[in-house]
């Protein structure tokens, strides 16, 4: 009994200092990097039965369950996509995930629907990927489902368990290039409509030429802790959001795009007023517009395109139009410097006026302080001069 | 003045500012400071004072509100006092005392000689120093440009239709170099010249004693005592002139004031424009049809490892099965068995204690009996679960034809 307890205190031992370790580690690779899936203790490989047991069965394409709603359920599991996917690749077994069964029969399970059967299913990969599925928690289609929207996404709506492949590298945690590529598609299975307008926006054409410098939905929305856009904190925050790469000049000097977009436009009324909520009131709808007014959210083009950029000021006004309805005139578009900043070419009107004050303020109050001053000294030098006699 | 009994010089006094004079002042005093704050926050509007002020007020729509309301305030003031000099003009026929001229460029400069010590003496002035008059038109200035620019900022939609787009910023960036400048002159000059010099209190008390006038404004003084300070005027040469002047001056104000209230309630849609319409997309839109693995129709698909050959076999089988109905043995079952029992019904698992993978132990049958009975398929149970259909290893209706066709000529192994 003693020699019993002394090893598991080494065993103890050996654990702490094994997450310590794990810690210090996680710590140093910094919170932000994708932490590889941290699995639970499982028994012994030998204790299980081998995926390609679990496949005999369910490798054949009419192993299918009708369901009380009169939908079938497909058992099948293509054994092909299955022995390229990451879990069969890390050697995890199908009843790692499917914890509840060890052989055939397989336990009872019950389920009315097919989205019943996956809604039962997929806490299992929080026993892996504890971090993910937290953020998970947080999100807007977790809400969604929390309110009984059952459509709402789950872990294996977007990773297919049975045929993910590896998406992040392994050492650095990031996304892998033909990864990130297919985001979009992913997203599509639910959001079909926003997909369209977005594979043909300036990013999304752009994405799928495999450009790495263009957004793809994750970049805006986040990933697993996906949030509502819809609400004013989202809306303030979007410049902020567009500027992470457009005020980056290692992204945006390759398309000879301004990185001044975000000064310029907080130094405008509408900016400045949107900076100004984002700042103080950040859940405060404001109606000032924020980048996607004016640029579009999934359908961003070229400010250029003849047929919808904004730099053309007919499509501009359009965008006007819909917060000051009474605008007639284009020439209404210059009244916002059009993300310029002024010089004698863009703007001069502008920039003589700042340039007529850089010059009359310094004048004046110079002028002022000088004779300020000369009246102080007069009287300091006058003052002591009464005190003399 | 009226000759009583002349008072000790320390305590005799002046009037300098009329109650409204001084209401004036202290009314533009206090919109003037609040357009001072709620504008600056607006063109500093990312410092972090300007943020905490941003706060303080509520929000930046209260501040543009409070400087919209002190703008008006100040508009207000102006009319009045533009009506007010009209009739210190035309009806009391006052000197126009506030009137620049080249006296006022000499008495600055002999004033800043004399500071520096090149003068003799301070030049004397009258009723208005150039120190008051530079910061009263300075006032005059400022009150226009940002009343002009104000405009075209708080009626943009109106502006353009006169004068092109880039009017707007271009008033906007007049609009808060101005404020900078009038916030500016305000610290250096009006503070120096009425606070720190000497504390000044004429604006409040509305008089000035006779030492006061004597050092600051002894022209003026020396014309009171001559009485050519003010004119006088009779009476019914006053009421005449008055009966002139406030008609015109009633006509004047309305004209005034209907104009401001053009100027501020002109253009409501660039104020409180219509709120951004949210986009309506139909988020959920499933992609259709919903990608699915192939339906079950009866394609043999080869199973990985060893079964795989023997599910090749299992389909020679399966087509020969109408020709060879007779003389069926384990020959012709076996492999079905094999293909699709043996991933649970074999040797090494022998799921429910049943194994298909020879003759003698397929005949044992599972653990709670004979699962194939000679000659009686319908009574055995590999026929029954079967027949039920939904068995993981499911063999297909042709296959199971075979197997019955089998144990119904008696289940033979050869």
């Amino acid at each position: 009994m003693k020699w019993f307890s002394n090893r598991i205190r080494l065993a103890l031992l050996i654990v702490a200092a094994f997450l310590l370790l794990v810690g210090a580690a996680a710590l140093v690779s910094g919170a932000d990097a994708a932490k590889p899936p941290q699995p639970v203790a499982q028994p012994a490989s030998q204790d299980k039965p081998s995926n390609d047991y679990c496949l005999g069965c369910h490798g054949q394409t009419n192993l299918t369950k009708t369901l009380p709603s009169g939908e079938t359920l497909s058992l099948y599991i293509n054994p092909t996509l299955f022995h390229e996917g990451v879990h069969n690749q890390e050697n995890i077994a199908c009843v790692d995930c499917h914890t509840n069964i060890s052989t055939f029969p397989h336990p009872a399970f019950k389920a009315n629907t097919i989205r019943d059967v996956t809604l039962q299913l997929y806490t299992s990969c929080k026993n892996c990927h504890a971090d993910q599925y937290n953020k998970t928690l947080d999100s807007v289609h977790q809400k969604a489902l929390a309110a009984g929207n059952f459509n709402a996404a789950v872990c294996t709506d977007c990773h297919n368990p049975h045929q993910q492949t590896r998406l992040t590298d392994q050492q650095t945690g990031a996304l892998l290039p033909q990864a990130r590529v297919s985001i979009p598609q992913t997203c599509a299975r639910c959001h079909s409509t926003i997909y369209n307008t977005y594979k043909d926006s300036v990013h999304g054409a752009a994405l799928t030429t495999g450009n790495p410098d263009v957004p793809t939905c994750i970049d805006c929305h986040g990933v697993h802790n996906i949030q509502d856009p819809t609400t004013a904190r989202f809306r303030n925050d979007t410049p902020l959001l567009c500027a992470k790469c457009h005020t980056n000049p290692a992204i945006m000097d390759k398309y000879g795009i301004s990185t001044q977009v975000l000064n310029t436009y907080v130094a405008d009324f509408h900016g400045t007023t949107v900076t100004l909520f984002e700042q103080v009131s950040p859940d405060t709808p404001t109606n000032k517009p924020v980048c996607t007014d004016c640029h579009g959210v999934h359908d961003i083009s070229n400010v250029n395109n003849p047929a919808t950029g904004i730099a053309i000021k007919q499509n501009l006004l359009v965008k006007c139009q819909r917060c000051h309805p009474n605008v007639t005139t284009a020439s209404f578009t210059d009244a916002w410097m059009n993300h310029y900043v002024a010089s004698p070419t863009e703007y001069p009107l502008v920039y003589y006026v700042n340039l007529f004050y850089k010059i009359l303020i310094p004048a004046v109050i110079g002028g002022m302080l000088i004779f300020v001053i000369s009246d102080i000294v007069r009287r300091v030098v006058e003052a002591r001069k009464g005190a003399q006699h | 003045m009226p000759e009583k009994k002349p008072a000790p010089v320390q305590t005799r006094t002046y009037v300098r500012f009329s109650f409204t004079d001084r209401l004036q002042h202290l009314l533009m005093l206090l919109s003037f400071t609040t357009l001072a704050i709620t504008g600056l926050v607006q063109e500093y509007s990312l410092s972090s004072i300007s943020i905490s002020i941003v706060r303080l007020w509520g929000g930046i729509e209260n501040i543009r509100t409070t400087h919209h309301v002190a703008a008006t305030v100040l508009m207000l003031i102006a009319i009045y006092h533009l009506l007010n000099f009209g009739y210190k003009m035309f009806v009391l026929r006052q000197r126009m005392t506030m009137l620049p001229g080249i006296q006022d460029i000499k008495d600055a400069w002999f004033a800043f000689t004399y500071n520096i010590g090149l003068g003799k003496s301070r030049p004397q002035m009258g009723r208005y120093t150039f120190e008051e008059k530079a910061e009263y038109w300075a006032l005059v200035w400022g009150t226009l440009i940002m009343g002009i620019t104000g405009f075209m900022m708080w009626n943009p939609i109106a502006t353009i239709r006169f004068l092109p787009g880039d009017f707007i910023p271009a008033a906007k960036a007049a609009h808060g170099a101005e404020a900078v400048l009038a916030v500016l002159a305000i610290i250096v000059w009006h503070m120096y010249g009425v606070h720190l010099k000497r504390f000044n209190k004429s604006m409040w008390t509305g008089r000035l004693t006779e030492e006061e006038m004597l050092h600051e404004h002894p022209l003026e003084l020396a014309d009171i005592k001559a009485g050519v300070a003010r004119p006088t005027t009779e009476a019914s040469a006053l009421r005449k002139r008055q009966m002139v002047y406030y008609p015109v001056a009633g006509v004047l104000g309305a004209a005034m004031l209907f104009a401001v209230y053009g100027f501020v309630n002109g253009e409501q849609t660039a104020i409180t424009t219509v709120p951004p319409q949210a986009p309506t997309i139909a988020v959920y839109v499933p992609e259709t049809p919903t990608p699915l693995p192939p339906t079950p129709t009866p394609s043999p698909t080869p199973l990985p490892t060893a079964t795989a050959t023997a599910s090749a076999s299992t389909t020679t089988i399966a087509t020969e099965s109408a020709t060879a109905a007779a003389n069926l043995t384990w020959a012709d079952v076996g492999p079905i068995f094999a293909a699709k029992c043996g991933q649970c019904h074999s040797a090494a698992v022998a799921s429910n204690g049943l194994n298909l993978s020879t003759y003698a132990d397929a005949m044992k049958g599972a653990q709670d009996g004979p699962v194939i009975v000679p000659n009686d398929a319908a009574n055995s149970k590999l026929v029954q679960i079967q027949s039920a259909g939904g068995h993981f290893g499911q063999l297909s209706t042709d296959e199971l034809a075979k197997v019955e066709a089998w144990i119904n000529a008696g289940a033979l192994e050869k």
